[in-house]
């Protein structure tokens, strides 16, 4: 391993005791980091450090560590998931940062996700916009033959775009208003291309909508913030989606 | 009808609301320039004092037409500042550092500044009808007759305005702000309502931009060429 | 502890009689069932919520039960299945290539080397249609040819094409259509489920299952929850090696607390190492990355003749290279089964050919299918998966062939249980990667996807009925002196480990158990390396409860104290599958021993000595645990040594 593969770092990292603390940031300084280690090692680093000397470590999600989960939710020099596009904060790798460099890292910000502790925070919202209409109503073993309905490839390539969504929340960070409309707007529009989930799209679409508004979250102003730092891409079409779906929801 | 009028207070339904108040505000301002371009051609403001005295000729349509007008301004300026009101809620303790990831993000200096471009805009068009219809600031009346028929000259009374500076100036700084809120709001407007073809939605993209630069642009030419011009004609 | 004495120990598979192919029809003619007034009486606890226990408790919620969900994660959607990339079986023969519930039933028990049961691998053949029926119904947008009929791809291990999938990211879409159906009983009111709450023990009455002991991971709250029957669907244990393809969350621990209430734990040393995930980069790693093993279909595998040859690779010419696998096995060459694959690349590597800056990794390499297909072609197959490979490695996998190395993926092995899925704690239920039950001794690929719905779909709803009949609905509640007890225990435990403040992290200890594990009960094992892991793993326990060091408080949220008592408990369970491991000589599947192998090297098995089941009684921590045995009877499948020469 050269030289060049190790690289010192210096950290801000948000520490927030719990709920209802106020919140600082603490400084932190690493050296010796290896640019091979993904963002969550370099933090598994700190936490043996600070723990090697007693010290609370910070607090993060994280759980499956291949980009797939949506558990990681970093705010990385004040971008959701750090600089490079289209990754999450666990397939970052520390080659993207600079010896000597300073990293600011917060949790997602918003009142829809309170902070638990530290770097963590409650994501239940979206629980609940999926419990209130996010799912095709089909009791097991109620299903007929797999292919009895054929679907255009076109379609199902295009709800497959959208149900990729790994529910981290990127979107809701990034969104100056806070807006929860990509997460939304991916299931309302990934189930509107497909026939099985046509009987109930009018009732889908309002009743997500209408707990979306409930959770605290504000309104989409088109930024394409949320497409930008989306980890898997999600297109702000689908919002678009959204809209048309609910319009024909109001008309009827 | 109850839950027709919750599911326009909803976030979606709120946006489609600005996107469709913000269309019709945008071809009010196609229709107000061209009007107002009327005043190039070289005929000493004849056919713009007969346009206005059209306008005003149809009176109570005229009327309608206006009441129209200040609801679609209000209900998109209401909205404007509801999102406003929601984002503060929505997130109360904010970043220490935020960046914008770039890529397909619309964040720009536009799209961050729609409040304060539309709030200027809305003071401004306050004292823009007092300026020209209540005349606020050059209380008196010019009066002009084509082949007899007496009327209002306009006309007069627009380029009196714009031979000064401050007028100009201040009415210029607002007609670039109204192109940089029309650059992110006609994009905006059609993603809100329903655009949603990811080959078409770029394309808007930059129709959006040509709408904002055109509209503002002709909205330019006038007081620039009356007060460089030092007169209509 | 209180523990069954062995001699009066009764466990009975409970496997229908009759012909094979009608065991399950006849089976579900007879179970009992609960009258539907009466199923909102009886509440069930399930815990985990992947594929098993999403679909699971969905089913029976809209059975009319009352349900409770728990997960560790802050939401059900996130449990690990999420992160299966290929696909999932069924016996479909959409493509008209003489596909069968037969033919599938026979390639799983043949791929899972003879020992998995008959009846139950044939009833997970019989459901994997309806399986494909139900998510298709549910929204999954599996992947679709352009007249709009489901596609197809092939997978190790079979000769049809039948499996279906949702680009690289089938466990995603079929867990995201379970929770779905999750979330739909939730807004019914159905179903609660519990995020961030982890299981951490079992509440027995009488050596019934009736209750659990939990932790809410948030406020740190112990919580007692009683019910009529427990189903655990907590997964596989592979983390126990440390390095995984398992999320890090991962863990045994409920599983390990059912063992440890009277739960045979069976098969425990069936582990399936991957031949396909991207190598160890440093002492820093902390999990593995998985390639899809569809790879190998167009990947050529390879190491340098020389040993030491520390060349790039695309200066070593082609008379250099040994295609070692294509040479070993001619027939099958690169497409051999995971095992196969996995113990040759480890044996090359031993030798000292290895490459990488490790020794520990071999090449795969496209260079041969990009000139025969066209860049674009390979892209179009396998785009995200090199991206995501370069991501990681910082390499072009389109110019410089892939480094590959085996890791730890899936573990067969798990609580016994009988045809009913029921364990041998009465109400005490095993699904999914928890039990041990369908996949024998190495499981074949999207092949756990079918396993996990299946058990969660089409087979408690049934079966858990037949059980609840016996029961009297809300018999204990949790002002029984048993949770009291289990309580009591559970935060002595909490309390001790929090105390020890010793001078090593929990990380150093996880480190040196997957170490031990990985070198004496990994890839291939030998009664001297198994004798010496069990006397280091129970060396290692006793220094983690004296020097371990655990930050923060009982009551706060404290991640490290999780996975303190996870660690905890993996310290137990390695030590269990050493044991398992050593007292089966014979080599099989995913299980090697270095006593056991053909004049060729290959995997020998000993089919009169070892065709049963493993399963093992808890008797205390650090005493031997009783060793019982389930014989497999096979009348339909003729027993053959695999062959892929």
């Amino acid at each position: 391993m050269s030289n060049k593969d190790i690289i010192s770092v210096n950290l801000k990292v948000w520490r927030q005791d719990g709920p209802n603390d106020k919140g600082r940031f603490e400084d932190y300084s690493l050296k010796e980091v290896n640019t091979h280690m993904s963002f969550l090692e370099m933090l598994d680093v700190l936490n043996e450090n600070l723990m090697k000397e007693q010290k609370q470590p910070v607090e993060f999600d994280h759980d499956c560590r291949e980009g797939i989960c949506g558990s990681c939710n970093l705010v990385i020099n004040g971008i959701p998931h750090g600089p490079e596009a289209r990754t999450a904060a666990c397939q970052l790798h520390m080659r993207h940062f600079n010896d000597g460099d300073t990293i600011t890292i917060e949790p997602w910000r918003a009142t829809a996700f309170p902070v638990i502790k530290d770097l963590v925070v409650d994501r239940n919202a979206f629980d609940r916009i999926m419990a209130a209409g996010g799912y095709v109503t089909v009791a097991t073993g109620n299903a007929p033959d797999a292919n009895a309905i054929p679907i255009s490839k076109i379609d199902a390539d295009s709800a497959m775009d959208y149900a990729v969504c790994i529910g981290c929340g990127a979107c809701v960070a990034a969104c100056p208003n806070s807006s929860a409309s990509l997460f939304t707007g991916a299931k309302v529009a990934q189930l509107s291309k497909l026939p099985q989930g046509a009987p109930e799209r009018k009732q889908r679409v309002k009743a997500m909508v209408e707990q979306m508004d409930k959770e605290g979250f504000g309104d989409c102003s088109n930024f394409a913030e949320c497409e930008a730092v989306c980890p898997v891409g999600i297109s702000i079409t689908s919002i678009a989606t959204m809209r048309t779906e609910y319009v024909k929801a109001m008309f009827s | 009808m109850a839950s027709f009028a919750n599911a326009l207070q909803s976030q979606v339904g709120r946006k489609i609301l600005t996107g469709l108040t913000g269309i019709f505000l945008t071809l009010f301002l196609v229709a107000h320039l061209s009007g107002n371009l009327s005043l190039l051609i070289p005929d000493g403001g004849e056919a713009f004092n007969r346009y206005a005295d059209f306008l005003h000729d149809l009176g109570p349509l005229l009327w309608i037409a206006e009441i129209i007008l200040v609801a679609l301004f209000l209900i998109h300026a209401y909205i404007g500042i509801s999102i406003y009101r929601n984002k503060k809620k929505a997130r109360p303790v904010d970043y220490k550092y935020y960046k914008s990831q770039g890529g397909p993000s619309k964040q720009n200096f536009a799209s961050k500044s729609m409040l304060i471009s539309g709030s200027v805009i809305l003071l401004f068009v306050i004292l823009h009808v007092m300026h020209f219809k209540y005349h606020l600031f050059s209380p008196e009346t010019y009066m002009t007759s084509y082949n007899g028929e007496e009327m209002v000259d306009l006309a007069r009374h627009v380029e009196v305005a714009f031979l000064n500076p401050w007028i100009v100036a201040a009415y210029s700084f607002v007609m670039i702000l109204i192109g940089v809120h029309l650059k992110h709001g006609v994009w905006s407007a059609f993603i809100s309502l329903g655009a949603k073809n990811p080959k078409i939605t770029p394309v808007l993209y930059v129709v959006g931009g040509v709408v904002a630069v055109l509209l503002a642009a002709g909205f330019l030419l006038l007081p620039l060429y009356i007060y460089i011009n030092g007169g209509l004609s | 502890m209180e523990v069954a004495d062995k001699t009066t120990f009764k466990w009975d598979s409970k496997i229908p009689t009759g012909p094979l192919t009608e065991k399950w029809k006849t089976h579900k003619n007879n179970v009992k069932l609960v009258n539907p007034s009466n199923k909102r009486k009886y509440n069930i606890l399930v815990v985990g919520t992947g594929l098993a226990g999403a679909s699971a408790a969905a089913s029976l919620g809209e059975l009319g039960y009352n349900v409770k969900a728990f997960c560790i994660q802050d939401s059900a959607r996130r449990a690990h299945s999420i992160a299966a990339q290929g696909g999932i079986n069924a016996a479909k023969n959409y493509q008209n290539d003489g596909d069968s519930i037969w033919r599938l039933f026979y390639d799983t028990i043949k791929g899972g080397d003879y020992r998995a049961r008959e009846a139950n691998v044939y009833r997970l053949a019989e459901v994997s249609n309806n399986i494909i029926d139900q998510c298709v119904a549910q929204g999954v947008p599996f992947a679709r040819e352009y007249g709009g009929t489901l596609d197809n791809r092939s997978f190790g291990g079979a000769q049809v094409s039948r499996t279906f999938y949702a680009r690289g990211q089938t466990g995603q879409q079929l867990l995201l259509g379970a929770y779905s159906a999750l979330m739909k009983m939730v807004h019914s009111g159905k179903v609660e489920v519990r995020t961030r709450e982890e299981m951490l023990d079992l509440v027995t009455v009488d050596g019934t299952a009736k209750g659990i002991i939990s932790r809410n991971l948030v406020t740190g709250k112990i919580e007692r929850h009683a019910a009529d029957a427990v189903l655990l669907c907590t997964g596989g244990y592979g983390n126990v090696f440390y390095l995984s393809t398992n999320a890090k969350n991962s863990n045994v621990t409920a599983a390990w607390r059912c063992y440890r209430k009277g739960a045979l734990f069976a098969n425990p040393s069936f582990t399936q190492i991957h031949p396909t995930c991207i190598p160890v980069s440093g002492e820093y790693q902390s999990k593995l990355t998985l390639m899809s093993e569809s790879l190998r279909n167009d990947g050529r595998v390879w190491v340098p003749k020389a040993q030491g040859d520390k060349r790039h690779p695309n200066e070593i010419p082609e008379e250099e290279r040994d295609y070692y696998l294509e040479r070993i096995y001619p027939s099958f060459g690169n497409l051999v089964p995971r095992d196969v694959a996995s113990r040759n690349a480890k044996n090359v590597c031993d030798e000292g050919r290895g490459v990488g800056e490790s020794g520990l990794a071999v090449y795969l390499d496209f260079a041969d299918a990009i000139k025969r297909d066209g860049e674009k072609a390979i892209r179009d197959r396998y785009g995200n998966l090199f991206e995501m490979y370069q991501k990681i490695t910082d390499e072009n996998p389109y110019e410089v062939p892939m480094r590959i190395y085996p890791a730890v993926h899936y573990t067969m092995g798990g609580l016994w249980v009988d045809y009913n899925l029921m364990t041998t704690v009465p109400g005490l239920f095993a699904l999914g990667e928890a039990n041990f039950s369908d996949h024998g001794a190495n499981r074949l690929g999207a092949s756990a996807l079918m396993q996990g719905l299946a058990d969660g779909y089409f087979v408690i709803p049934y079966t858990i009925g037949n059980y609840l009949t016996e029961v009297t609905p809300g018999e204990v509640d949790t002002t029984h002196k048993a949770f009291d007890e289990a309580e009591q225990s559970i935060t002595a435990e909490i309390e001790k480990v929090l105390n020890i403040k010793g001078s090593k992290t929990i990380l150093d200890f996880h480190r040196q158990l997957g170490k031990i594990m990985w070198d004496k009960v990994g890839m291939s094992r030998d009664e001297q390396g198994l004798k010496e892991a069990i006397e280091e793993i129970s060396a290692l326990r006793k220094e983690f409860w004296s020097d371990v060091f655990v930050p923060g408080q009982p009551a706060t949220y404290n991640k490290y104290l999780e996975y303190a008592l996870r660690v905890a408990d993996f310290l137990e369970l390695g030590e269990l599958m050493a044991r398992d491991a050593l007292d089966r000589p014979e080599s099989c599947g995913g299980h090697f021993r270095e006593e056991s192998k053909t004049p060729e090297g290959e995997a020998k098995r000993d089919d009169e000595n070892y065709t049963h089941v493993s399963a093992w009684e808890f008797t205390g921590v650090d005493k031997a645990p009783v060793h019982h045995r389930e014989p497999l009877i096979f009348e339909n499948v003729k027993l053959t040594q695999r062959s892929y020469k």
